[in-house]
This record gives structure tokens, C-alpha cells and sequence, in this order.
């Protein structure tokens, strides 16, 4: 059985995905990543070795996350994720429906709550079942499935709303 | 079968694969009749789709360079605390009683690459000579880790990795100077106010990455002078001015 530290190394593209997925600023999500492994080689112990690895780092990571927004003194994560995301949006090129998905999801990603991006990247992003993405955020498994219903019903709408500010000819229309 | 049975949750749970066979029956049964139960159902297939597809290639990203190698110079010196029973090559950081355990790993190693058996040749690897290329050293002194810098007219091109202090608290860093043909890959630190090189290692050129095995020996060179951690952007700057 390889150890934490051993394990991390290989980990560090999928943990810095996790963190870029939710706080989409890049300097940000490397100084998580840094200081999530740092944390990780100090709690080594306290990993079972039959349990996910990658949920035990991406709790890690997570929680790094909120202490940074909690840092921040806004009035919540919500106004936090709007500031910090620094995302280029692909803009003005008569695309195809796939690019324009694409750039309406990104758009529509950065203005989810923080509760809810990150349920939906755990399940949706890092293919986590609903039991393993509820350890990582020390949730009950019902606020894990309400919440990502709530992000995918907002998402949804969100993406239709980008495409009619943006774009004339929007043809997926909104589910409200 | 109504719909009203199948609520939002339900339909997820269905399209992330969660449902159980009973339910999921059930939900396949009403589909075939029910297009706006469809509907409502494929909003989840699709955000599903569409947030992997946004998502999901960010891990094709490359790792930037000081962030592999802090965290590879994080598990090393984690490594050498770990008990000797661990079936792992020790490189601690603190002199140990065990520290004679890793010596001899690490200079296997470096045999292995003198003798080119992983192929590349080794430069410089006796402490302290001086590092002649004078833009260079002028770079050391300047340029903050992370960017790249051309040299001169040679197509040179100089990438700082990053800055630390070894363990006597000597300013260090870690650079990779790229020509044609070929790639360095270097531990300088400052003495009396100049650059002396500790550790070279040139390797044909790769598209300016590193060959594993290059970035292996130059890891466990920095282990072995218990290389601190990356400074900070802030950190670096305060280290390198006058």
C-alpha cells in the first residue's frame, strides 16, 4: 500500500483540477494545492488506508477553500466566487452549439453558489457517488442530493439566461 | 403510474446512476410514455455532460513546475521521517541516526547517472565553482521564479524554478537554462556575493521538461542539503534585494 506522501505526487493534476473547479483562480487553487499537501503529509496518520484517498485530499483541499472564503469577511461565499473567478469566457465567434454550451457553462458555473459548485464538481466533475462526495463535505447524503439537484436545475437556467444576453438566436431556452 | 412520484432527486439519482433497480424500473416504464417526464430528466443527463465537459480537461493542465517541485521536496523530507521498516528510500531532511540509510541510495543514484546508464550526462556536481555565465549570475539576482528569460543572442533561454536556503541558510536556486540541443538543469547558491554553481545536470533537449530520472537526482541533491521550502513570491523578493 503506497503512502500519502508517496500517493500525492501522482494526485497533484485531479487535486489541482478540484481546486482551479472551485475557486477558478489559478494562483489561488496552487497556493490550496501546496498547503492541502503540506496538511496532508502532517495528518498522514489519520488517512485509513482503505478508505478513498482522493476523497480524504479533496476534503482537505475543501476545507482550506472555506477557511480562505471565511477569510475574505464577505458577506458570504457567494460574493467571494463572483470576485475571485477570473475566467476567459470564448466570446463572439459564431459557434457551434457545442462551443456555445461550453462558454455558457463556464459563465454559468461562476455565478453557482459555493455549496453548490462544489457539490457539483465532486459528483459531475470527479465522477463521486453521492455517499463519497457527502464524506468530503460532512454532509448528510439528502443535502447532497438536494443541493446538486437545486445547482443543476440553477445551472440549467443560468446557461439558457447567458445565451439570451449574449447571443440572438438562443434555442435552449431556460428551465425554470 | 403517475409522474408525481418521481421527484427532482429521484430523476438525478437516476441519470447519476443511483437509483435503485426497483425505482429504476419504475422511472424506465413512465419515461416511455411521459415526455415531459423526459424533459425534466434530461436537464440532469445534460448538466451532468455539460460541466464535465467544461471541467474535466483542467487535469490536462500541466502542473506548474515550482508546485511539483515543492511538493516532490515536501514528500521527500516526509519520507526520510518515516520509520525504516517503511519499504521506501529514506531521504530525510534532519541528520538522524538513520541518515547513512540514505546515503547510500542517493549516491547509487548519482552512479547510475554518471555512468549514463539513464542517459544523460552529468555536469558539474563538486560544490563551489563559480558559475561563470555572468548574465546569468545578473539574472539570479534579479529575476523572480516562474518566468522565463532569454539570454543574449544564443537562443538561450534561462527559467528560474524557484528559490530557497539550504541548510546552512544560504540563498539558493534552482534554475534551467535551455539551448539548443540540450537542457541544464541547476542548484546555484550564494556565497561571498556570487553564484556558485552546487549541481548541474545537462540533458539533450526535451522541449524544456526535465526527464524524470534528470529531476529525480536533482530532488535528492536538494534533499541531501535539506533544501527548505519554495520562498514565496514576497519571501524571494525581500531575499533578493541588495
Amino acid at each position: 500500500m503506497p503512502t500519502v506522501p508517496e500517493r500525492l505526487v501522482a494526485f497533484l493534476p485531479n487535486l489541482r483540477r478540484f481546486a482551479i473547479s472551485l475557486c477558478r483562480s489559478r494562483e489561488l487553487a496552487d497556493d490550496l494545492v501546496q498547503t492541502a499537501c503540506e496538511r496532508a503529509i502532517l495528518a498522514a496518520d489519520s488517512f485509513a488506508p482503505d478508505s478513498r484517498f482522493d476523497a480524504w485530499m479533496f476534503r482537505i483541499l475543501r476545507n482550506l477553500w472555506i477557511d480562505h472564503l471565511r477569510r475574505q469577511k464577505t458577506a458570504g461565499p457567494h460574493d467571494d466566487i463572483d470576485e475571485a473567478l477570473d475566467v476567459s469566457v470564448p466570446s463572439g465567434e459564431a459557434a457551434t452549439h457545442a462551443r456555445m454550451d461550453l462558454a455558457g457553462v463556464t459563465a454559468a458555473l461562476q455565478k453557482l453558489p459555493a455549496e453548490q459548485r462544489e457539490v457539483l464538481v465532486l459528483v459531475c466533475v470527479e465522477d463521486m457517488s453521492y455517499r463519497d462526495a457527502a464524506e468530503v463535505l460532512a454532509i448528510p447524503i439528502g443535502t447532497v442530493m438536494s443541493r446538486l439537484a437545486r445547482a443543476r436545475k440553477n445551472l440549467m437556467e443560468l446557461t439558457g439566461i447567458s445565451f439570451d444576453e449574449g447571443r440572438s438566436s438562443d434555442t435552449r431556452g431556460s428551465v425554470l | 403510474m403517475s409522474k408525481e412520484q418521481f421527484d427532482d432527486e429521484t430523476l438525478m439519482a437516476f441519470a447519476d446512476g443511483e437509483l435503485d433497480e426497483a425505482q429504476s424500473l419504475a422511472l424506465e416504464e413512465a419515461l416511455a410514455e411521459d415526455e415531459a417526464l423526459a424533459e425534466r430528466l434530461a436537464v440532469f443527463f445534460d448538466s451532468r455532460r455539460l460541466v464535465g465537459d467544461a471541467l474535466k480537461p483542467l487535469i490536462d493542465e500541466p502542473v506548474p513546475d515550482a508546485l511539483a517541485a515543492s511538493v516532490r521536496r515536501m514528500v521527500q523530507a516526509a519520507e526520510g521521517n518515516e520509520t525504516p521498516q517503511d519499504n521506501i528510500v529514506a531521504l530525510p531532511v534532519r541528520p538522524q541516526p538513520q541518515a547513512r540509510a540514505w546515503l547510500m541510495p542517493v549516491a547509487a543514484s548519482l552512479v547510475a547517472v554518471i555512468t549514463g546508464v539513464i542517459g544523460f550526462t552529468l555536469g558539474r556536481i563538486a560544490p563551489s565553482t563559480v558559475d561563470s555565465g555572468t548574465e546569468v549570475a545578473a539574472a539570479l539576482d534579479r529575476e523572480a521564479s516562474g518566468r522565463d528569460v532569454a539570454l543574449g543572442a544564443s537562443g538561450t533561454r534561462l527559467h528560474i524554478v524557484a528559490t530557497f536556503r539550504d541548510e546552512r541558510g544560504d540563498l539558493c536556486r534552482e534554475y534551467r537554462l535551455t539551448q539548443p540541443g540540450s537542457s541544464t538543469q541547476t542548484v546555484a547558491c550564494r556565497q561571498d556575493g556570487a553564484w556558485a554553481t552546487r549541481l548541474a545536470l545537462t540533458t539533450p533537449q526535451t522541449d524544456g521538461y526535465m526527464p524524470a530520472s534528470a529531476q529525480e537526482t536533482v530532488d535528492a541533491y536538494l534533499a541531501s542539503i535539506q533544501a527548505g521550502a519554495p520562498l514565496s513570491a514576497e519571501e524571494e523578493r525581500k531575499a533578493l534585494s541588495p
